[in-house]
């Protein structure tokens, strides 16, 4: 057992390990960030809300920072659209962390907490299941490559356009702005990296290069969760020290041996797996929310 | 034997209190003018420091004493208690429903209290209400909802002293109200425990999750539903070392601990990065 300093509460620190580090294979073996995965895994081992999300965010720093390590040595990261997606993520944390702060003054950052979740986990992992499910039916999805090229998006059209020569685009700089912001609110109330939101709108939306989108979105989600850590720990106290290191330690670790793991293995069938875990976590969270109390009285923070 | 024991440890205790109790005195005496309570209970506390390292994990308070009446007539009471802190009772309601078969439960209607003892203990060898009466039981807070000050309106349809009946009950579930009436049983080792002689003991377990803060232990003497004597003596909870280092630096100087955060995360990255490099 361990005495967390701003938790308040002992710990027992093989049981953080043990999630952190199965948190972090779970990673590893998948290719996501897993901020969206620890954040409810520590609400369910007792850690308070606010310290679970604001914590978090320092694992996720320190997964991405490692990321970059090796995408940088790839040439796969796109630094300007990196830049402009930061500039937009400072913008949405700075916001998002005053919301943060405000709901929980208010007593009601454990609804938005669990409401996002609800709809993050379940809309998640249903894309997971259904993907996999094509896939065991030998009905691959369309490759990205197939569908990016041809078209034009929004992000080709709107004014202030630029040129992002590691992606190959001439686009708006307004959509990156606007994604990194999104993503900056949500990471800050969450305690997610974003990555898997980032990622698909990427591709998707600003059409960018699969092979640049990891790099470029482990350098944004480094940038905001950094920022998120610092802000945090001026507005809320609720940044944990002792629990991120235990968590960075078992996260980093097991997202090496999960990276190890799944190169041998199919990623679908993994996937496929995690979003029936994840899709359960979610009806876990409506259940929560919707079942009548036995207790209909709640303490609330006693600031105000 | 372990009576002798326990009258030496008290004995030892006892005689470096008068100095504090002098003080206590002079302050009661402010407070209180015309007062028929003596300040003379002779009392003690075994762990007036308690330190929080990493190990913490709570601990156990033990106040020590002897019943000034020669008889040993009367009962005595004593109170553990935390700092008086602001607190928010809120009640969950359905919202976004279907009429009133399915919604969210969201907290709702909050109601402040100004100040609520944030730990709150009260020992005593009988049931507290054939010791002291009602009112004393209200003018003296031995209990902590007769502490909590309510600080705004109830919302309409709200009755306050559910409110504070909540409080009480939730800070109970966590620990951090207690009630003893009996001495330490099989299984629990709180309780008040009085010898013949006078002589008494009392335990509380302080959880981990109770405030680290000053802490008062109150010791009182009834005698047919008055209050005769009584004693105060503060007992000091504090972080040493790391806890201690962390905690300052994360109150004090919050940015700069933000920036140490996030630079360990970016070695706990780096070294990862280093250490499993792919050839």
């Amino acid at each position: 057992m361990i005495y967390l300093p701003i938790a308040e509460m002992p710990v027992a620190v093989l049981l953080i390990l043990l999630v952190s580090g199965v948190v972090g294979f779970v990673s590893g073996l998948v290719g996501v960030g897993g901020g969206f995965i620890m954040t409810p895994a520590l609400l369910f081992l007792g850690v308070p809300a606010p310290v679970a999300v604001a914590t978090g965010a320092s694992q996720i720093a320190a997964t991405s920072f490692s990321g970059i390590m090796t995408q940088t040595r790839r040439k796969a990261v796109d630094w300007r659209m990196g830049m402009l997606l930061s500039v937009g993520g400072i913008v949405g944390s700075s916001i998002g962390v005053a919301l943060f702060e405000r709901l929980l003054r208010l007593g009601q950052l454990d609804l938005i907490v669990s409401l996002l979740y609800l709809l993050l986990l379940s809309s998640v992992g249903f894309l997971m299941v259904r993907e996999s499910y094509r896939f065991w039916r030998g009905r691959p999805a369309k490759s990205v490559s197939v569908l990016r090229r041809p078209l034009k998006t929004v992000a080709h059209n709107l004014p202030f356009r630029m040129r992002f020569p590691r992606s190959g685009l001439y686009i708006s700089v307004l959509p990156p702005l606007g994604l990194g912001f999104a993503i900056g609110a949500i990471s800050a109330i969450m305690g997610i990296g974003g990555g898997f939101i980032v990622i698909p709108a990427m591709i998707y939306l600003l059409r960018m290069p699969t092979n640049v989108v990891i790099g470029t979105s482990q350098f944004q989600v480094l940038v905001i969760s950094s920022l998120i850590v610092v802000l945090q720990s001026i507005a809320t106290h609720t940044v944990d020290l002792v629990l991120a290191l235990l968590l960075m330690a078992g996260g980093v670790v097991g997202a090496q041996i999960g990276a190890r793991v799944g190169a041998g293995i199919k990623a679908e069938y993994v996937r496929g797996i995690l979003g029936v875990l994840l899709v359960a976590a979610s009806i876990k969270f409506l259940f929560d929310l919707v079942v009548p109390p036995d207790e209909i009285y709640v303490l609330g923070a006693g600031l105000w | 034997m372990v009576k002798r024991l326990l009258a030496a440890f008290a004995f030892v205790l006892l005689a470096g209190a008068p100095a504090s109790a002098q003080q206590q005195q002079q302050q009661e005496q402010q407070r209180q003018p015309g007062s028929d309570v003596a300040d003379d209970l002779p009392a003690g506390v075994a762990e007036e420091q308690i330190t929080v390292s990493s190990t913490y994990g709570g601990s156990y308070i033990t106040v020590f004493g002897v019943n000034p009446d020669r008889r040993g007539r009367g009962d005595i009471v004593v109170v553990l208690r935390g700092p008086n802190e602001p607190a928010t009772v809120m009640r969950k309601s359905r919202a976004f429903g279907i009429g009133n078969a399915f919604g969210l439960w969201v907290n709702g209607d909050p109601v402040r209290f100004s100040e609520a003892p944030a730990f709150f203990a009260v020992l005593s060898n009988r049931p507290l209400r054939d010791i002291a009466s009602p009112e004393s039981i209200w003018r003296y807070q031995l209990d902590p909802a007769a502490s909590a000050q309510l600080a705004s309106a109830v919302p309409a349809g709200g009755d306050p002293s559910a409110y504070r009946a909540a409080l009480v009950r939730l800070r109970r579930e966590q620990g951090l109200y207690q009630w003893y009436a009996t001495p330490p049983r099989e299984g629990v080792r709180g309780g008040l425990t009085a010898y013949r002689g006078g002589l008494f003991r009392a335990v509380v377990r302080l959880p981990a999750n109770a405030p680290i803060a000053q802490y008062h232990a109150d010791t009182y003497l009834f005698r047919d539903g008055r209050l005769i004597s009584r004693q105060r003596i503060p007992i000091t909870i504090a972080r040493i070392g790391v806890e201690r280092t962390i905690h300052d630096l994360a109150t004090n100087v919050s940015w700069l601990y933000g920036i140490v955060t996030v630079l360990l995360a970016l070695l706990a990255g780096w070294g990862s990065a280093v250490l499993f490099r792919r050839p």
